[in-house]
Order: structure tokens, then sequence, then C-alpha cells
């Protein structure tokens, strides 16, 4: 507009006309102030405001109906009132319900305009007849649990592998976890029918996933997004180790005494250390090679058979007290050393 | 005065018979004594332990006690039977002693140190093998060996042990009926004869530094060979034993190169002495959770200690547990202390600490400290 207006100043027109193209574009307030001034009045100082002073309003009484908690009948159907999940709602809820923190000694606040009743999830819609009326109507889908899935043993031994998952329940916008993606796999190794040489590929395979104690297999993934993909890749890797398990390869032939998975007497360095000591003794020349050590006959040696148990179960079991004893009671009847006396 | 003296004689006297005993020489020590003291001789104590072989504290407590008092336990009982019976025909029998930190490995092994100078063993003690192996202090000698390629010399260290040997074995050097039994060339002009006294060779080693590694191999195998001669028989005591099977030591050559243990010429030396290939000998080894680093220190037992090494390399041996106290030890710990006021307050506190110690003979001497 401003524009305009240069436009008119520029050609030089009597100020009049230029005053009333303003006019034009002023706004009410202009018009109103300019009747204001054509009935001029004067104002009249209320000091106490009466004429602002609104009057008080009679409270009119309406006819309010008793709080729809109150009519509820005490053996109506709950399942009707409250059919399915929903925030709380104090006049359907015939319950003297509180909730909220208060300072010590006072009340919780009742359930009427409560916020913090309605905050929480509630369980209102599942009551056990509700669940009771609910399974039965389901009941007409389900097929009848086989017979011989009588016990816990039979069902371990019909389905050996366990598939665990997780699903959840949440009131929040989206109804997705991304927990419920993860999915565990659990085995017991006795029935994949392994035998020894796979056993022991299997187990260096899986890792700290075999439970020794339980006899477990434990495989869980979770590196795809969605629950299917996992327990399709969970079965994979199941089937890869077990059949990777059954193959013998050509550099297995290569394995040495430290990797062996248990102790074999025999093939150690106890066993020659033995022969040599009992060489010694009878004063013989020790000239044999690993192999005759090997083979080496121990049942001549006096007291050698329980020697190699209590070694074997030394390196095989683990350092305790017991083997430790076992182990010195083993030596001292080998070497011909009195036995401990136990002092009481 | 006379009073006080009189009160102290009396109870010295009056408690004499609960936890001391007047058998002093440990080859008369049987079961009837297990739990009480046995006094060393000064003269004894100061031959056998002047350089070494008391773990720190306890030396502190003997100058507190003013005596050097030590308890007769079941595992040195059963040591001492067993020496007893063995077969000095048959190779050498290993003793490991094993157990929890400061239950007494160390003074069950000067308790059979004294058994052995009793019995006129030649003793080869070596007090601690971290004393080699892991203390670094500023000035540590080391060089490379002479004879053997690629080893490491500990020359003041080995010079310092063969002080030790010869003080611990004064008289039967002195006797001077162990003779070497090969010639030795140290250099042009230096060189042990065949048939020279043994305490010529240690002598050689103490004041030629140089060579004290190489003596101690020599003498190691001279007494090997007098041993299998029945010239003498030989008590070996090592204390801290599987600080040789940990894989690194604490030292460094010039060079900044880690050494590990088989690379120093002590430890070949003492891993040839610890073989059975020899008769009439004794070798007691302890295996200390001590003596390694604190990331192998999980547990006390000897095969976890001296690692698959180590125990292939003493294997068979009697494996020895020195446990906490029992009963009638503890009791007898606790008078003594009272005795030596070590320990005092009511009665009750021996309830107490025999808990709070859970009956470790270390950790009961350190709680009655301050008691």
């Amino acid at each position: 507009m401003s524009i305009i207006i240069k436009h008119w100043r520029s050609t030089g027109l009597p100020s009049n006309f230029n005053l009333r193209i303003w006019r034009l574009h002023s706004t009410n307030a202009d018009v109103a102030a300019k009747k204001g001034e054509e009935e001029e009045e004067f104002r009249v100082l209320d000091i106490l405001k009466k004429r602002d002073r609104v009057q008080r309003r009679v409270a009119r009484r309406n006819d309010v109906q008793p709080d729809r908690a109150e009519r509820m009948a005490p053996d109506q159907n709950w399942g009707n009132v409250w059919p399915g999940p929903k925030t709380f709602h104090p006049s359907s809820v015939p319950l003297p319900l509180h909730q909220g923190y208060v300072p010590k000694g006072q009340a919780p606040p009742g359930k009427k305009a409560n916020a913090e009743l309605m905050k929480i999830p509630n369980f209102l819609h599942l009551t056990p007849p509700v669940i009771k009326a609910q399974c039965e109507a389901i009941k007409q889908f389900c097929t009848e649990w086989p017979k011989q899935l009588n016990s816990e043993e039979a069902i371990e031994t019909h389905y050996p592998v366990e598939i665990i998952s997780s699903d959840y329940c949440h009131a929040s916008p989206t109804i997705r976890n991304p927990l419920s993606r993860i999915v565990t796999l659990r085995v017991k190794l006795s029935t994949l029918n392994l035998d020894k040489h796979s056993r022991d590929k299997f187990l260096r395979l899986v890792g700290d996933r075999y439970d020794e104690q339980t006899d477990l297999v434990t495989i869980t993934a979770d590196r795809c997004p969605v629950k299917k993909q996992n327990l399709e890749y969970v079965d994979y890797l199941l089937t890869a180790c077990y059949h990777e398990s059954l193959n013998v390869e050509e550099w297995e032939k290569d394995k040495t005494e430290d990797d062996m998975e248990y102790y074999d007497w025999h093939k150690n360095a106890s066993k020659k250390s033995l022969v040599q000591w009992f060489l010694r003794t009878n004063n013989e020349v020790c000239d044999l090679n690993d192999d005759d050590y090997v083979q080496y006959d121990v049942s001549q040696i006096p007291n050698a058979e329980g020697y190699e148990k209590a070694v074997s179960s030394l390196m095989n079991d683990g350092e305790s007290e017991e083997t430790v004893n076992n182990y010195a009671i083993a030596v001292r009847k080998l070497l011909g050393v009195p036995e401990k006396k136990i002092v009481t | 005065m006379l009073t006080r003296n009189w009160r102290i004689l009396s109870r010295q006297y009056s408690q004499a018979v609960t936890f001391r005993t007047n058998e002093s020489s440990p080859q008369q020590h049987n079961e009837k004594q297990t739990g009480l003291f046995y006094t060393l001789n000064q003269d004894t104590c100061k031959s056998l332990f002047s350089n070494g072989g008391f773990p720190k504290s306890f030396l502190k407590q003997t100058k507190t006690f003013t005596e050097t008092a030590i308890m007769i336990r079941q595992p040195a009982l059963d040591l001492i039977n067993c020496i007893k019976s063995t077969n000095f025909d048959a190779p050498v029998i290993r003793y490991v002693l094993y157990g929890e930190k400061g239950s007494g490995k160390s003074l069950t092994m000067a308790h059979m140190i004294h058994y052995a100078h009793e019995d006129g063993y030649l003793i080869l003690h070596v007090p601690w093998v971290s004393e080699w192996l892991r203390r670094v202090p500023r000035h540590k000698e080391m060089s490379n060996s002479q004879t053997h390629e690629g080893f490491v010399d500990l020359p003041l260290d080995a010079a310092a042990w063969l002080i030790h040997f010869k003080t611990q074995n004064q008289a039967l050097l002195k006797a001077g009926e162990l003779k070497v039994s090969e010639e030795y060339v140290w250099s042009k002009r230096e060189k042990t004869e065949v048939g020279a006294p043994l305490s010529e060779l240690v002598e050689h080693g103490i004041t030629r530094v140089k060579y004290a590694c190489d003596v101690i191999y020599a003498l190691v195998r001279e007494i090997k060979t007098l041993s299998n001669k029945k010239q003498c028989k030989t008590f070996v005591a090592v204390d801290g034993f599987n600080s040789f099977f940990y894989p690194l030591t604490r030292l460094n050559t010039p060079t900044k190169r880690k050494v590990k243990p088989e690379e120093v010429t002590l430890t070949t030396t003492f891993l040839e002495l610890t073989k059975n290939d020899w008769t009439n000998g004794v070798i007691l080894l302890s295996a200390d959770q001590l003596a390694v680093p604190d990331d192998h220190q999980e547990s006390y037992f000897p095969r976890y200690l001296l690692r698959k090494k180590g125990f292939e390399h003493l294997d068979p041996f009697v494996p020895i547990e020195v446990g906490r106290y029992t009963e009638k030890e503890f009791l007898s710990c606790a008078s003594y202390y009272r005795d030596r006021l070590w320990l005092r307050g009511p009665p009750e506190t021996e309830i107490e600490l025999k808990f709070t110690s859970a009956s470790n003979p270390y950790k009961f001497m350190e709680q009655c400290a301050p008691l």
C-alpha cells in the first residue's frame, strides 16, 4: 500500500485527497473515536466500582443422578461392565479404591479425579470368571493333549529341542517390543547321540554354550530383527554344528597331547617319569623312546595302578582336597613311604 | 625384685608343662609333642638361619620374644617319620609342602632343616627362590653366562647362596672328607683340581664372584656324585619352588628383554638337583602362593602352583599339606603368646581370635600384636 501512496505523492495531488485515501484504509477504531468525539460526554469517576460489580448468581439446582458405581447391583455380570482393557474410570468401578502418595498419617486420595489410578495399567477386564468364560469359548478350537505326553520325561524324549522366546504386552503407542525377537534354543547334549570324537568336536564348537552340570546346550540368537528369522537361524546353527562335528578333517590327525580334552596317563609325562623311576630303583639303564614308554606295561610295577588312577583323577577332575589326598596316598604307597598319621 | 623374679619363674614353671617341650633335638620329636614349642639353640640358629630361612615376620617375633621357638607340628613329624623309614638306595623322594598363605610352610621347612642338621645331612637350602627371580633391587647384578650360551648369571645372589651354604654346613666342610671328583678349569690360572676339598670349591665361588654360578653348578654335580657314592647324605630344601615355573621373571637383560626362569643358570642348576636321578638324599620343596604374582594365586594346591611343567618335573612327589592350627595347637600357641606377653586380656579373647583369624597361624600372630 505504501507504494501506492508514494505514487500519489509524486503526482502532487491536493493533500485533502491524500487524507481521504488514508481514511479509507484506517481501522474501525478510528471511526468509533470520531463518533465519540461527536457526542461528547464527561466520564464519571466510579470509585467503588458499583457498576462493574457482578451480581451474585443464585445457585441453580439441577437434578444430578447418583454415581453409577453406587447404583450397580452386587450380582451383576462384571464382564459386561468392563469388557476390555481401558483406562480406569471411577464411576464404573464399585470399589473403594485409594491411590497416591501422601505424607505419613493421611489416607491416600480416593478414586475420583485420581490421576494416579489412571496412569497405571489395570487388569479389571481379566477377572477369574471372565478368563474362565473366555477359555470356555476358545475350547472349541483346541485339540486334545496327546495322551503319550503325560509326563515331563515323555515330553523331553519326544521333543528334545526346547525353544524359548518372550512376548511382551504393554500399553504404549506400539505393540512391538524389540526384546521379543530373541530366541533361545536348548537341547540336551545326550539326546544328540554323538560319539566320542564328534562330542568333543561339538563341545569345542559350541564353546561356553554347554553347561556340564545340566548337560544342556543353549544357543541364543538376537541378530535378526524378527523372531521368525532368529528361530530359523538358531535351527541352522544347531544343524551346522551337529553335522560339522560328525566330519573328520584331515588336520585333526595333528592333535597333540596339549590339545587333548582329557588326560590320558599313558601318553603323558607322568608315566614316563614313573617308568624311569622304576628302572632306576632296579638299577637298569633306561634307553626307551617315546613309543616304548606308551607301550610299557605298568602292571609289573607294584602299586602303579593306584598311582595311575590318582594322577588321572587329579588331572581330569581338577584339583581339590580329595584328589590331592588320593594322590598323596597313592604316591606314598608307590614310593614305600609310610602313610600319614591322622591326628585326632 | 626377688619376688618378681620368683613370680616369673613360677609362672614359667607352671606353664612349662602345657606348651613347651625341653626336647630340643628334632630327631626325638614324636606325636606326643604335637603342638608344643621347642626352643632352638642360639648357635645352631645362627649357623642355620643367619642368611635367611625364616620368614621376615617370624624373625621379628624371635627378636621380640628373645628366643627362637618353633612349634612341633604334624607335617614336620610326618616328614621325619617318612625320612626315617626311607630306603636311601632308591632314587630320592621329593616332598612338596603346600598350604594356605601363612600356614607355616617355611617354618615347617626350618624345623626340617634343623632335623637334617642334627642328623648330619649336607644341607642345600634355598631360603626363597623369588629372592633371585622376582625381587629386583636397584642394582641387581646380572651378566650373560660365559659357559652356557644364551643364559643369564646372577653372580651376587649365587655368591650369597654359597655363603649361606658354607655357614650351614660348616662342620661337614671343615672335616674335609668331601672331595671333588673332577677337575674344573675356571680360567688360565684358576682351576680346582681333582681331590680338592669341597670347601675349596665353595671358597672359590665366594672370592671369585664371577664364577659363582658355575661353581654352584659344579657343586651340585659333585654333591650328587658324592651322595651316590654314599660319602654324604644330602638334604635339599627349596622354599617357593614354584617360582621356577612361572613363565616370566621380573629380570630384564640390558637389552630390555624379559628373562624367562629357564634362562637363568641357577634355575637349571636347581632343577637338575631336584630330579630323582640320584640317591641317598631327601628333597623338600614348597609350593607357595606368595612366590608368584597375584594373578596366579587362586588356589594353594601344588598342581596349580607348580603348573604343568613343574608337576611333570616333580612327579611322583609326596604332597604334604601344612594346614591351619588344630584346636590343641591353637590353645598351645595362645598360651605361648600369653607367656611372652604377646597376648593379654581376658581368656575369652582367645575364642574370638580363633574365629577372626580362622586358626591361621600368621593371622593369629598378627591379630595378637595390638592386644
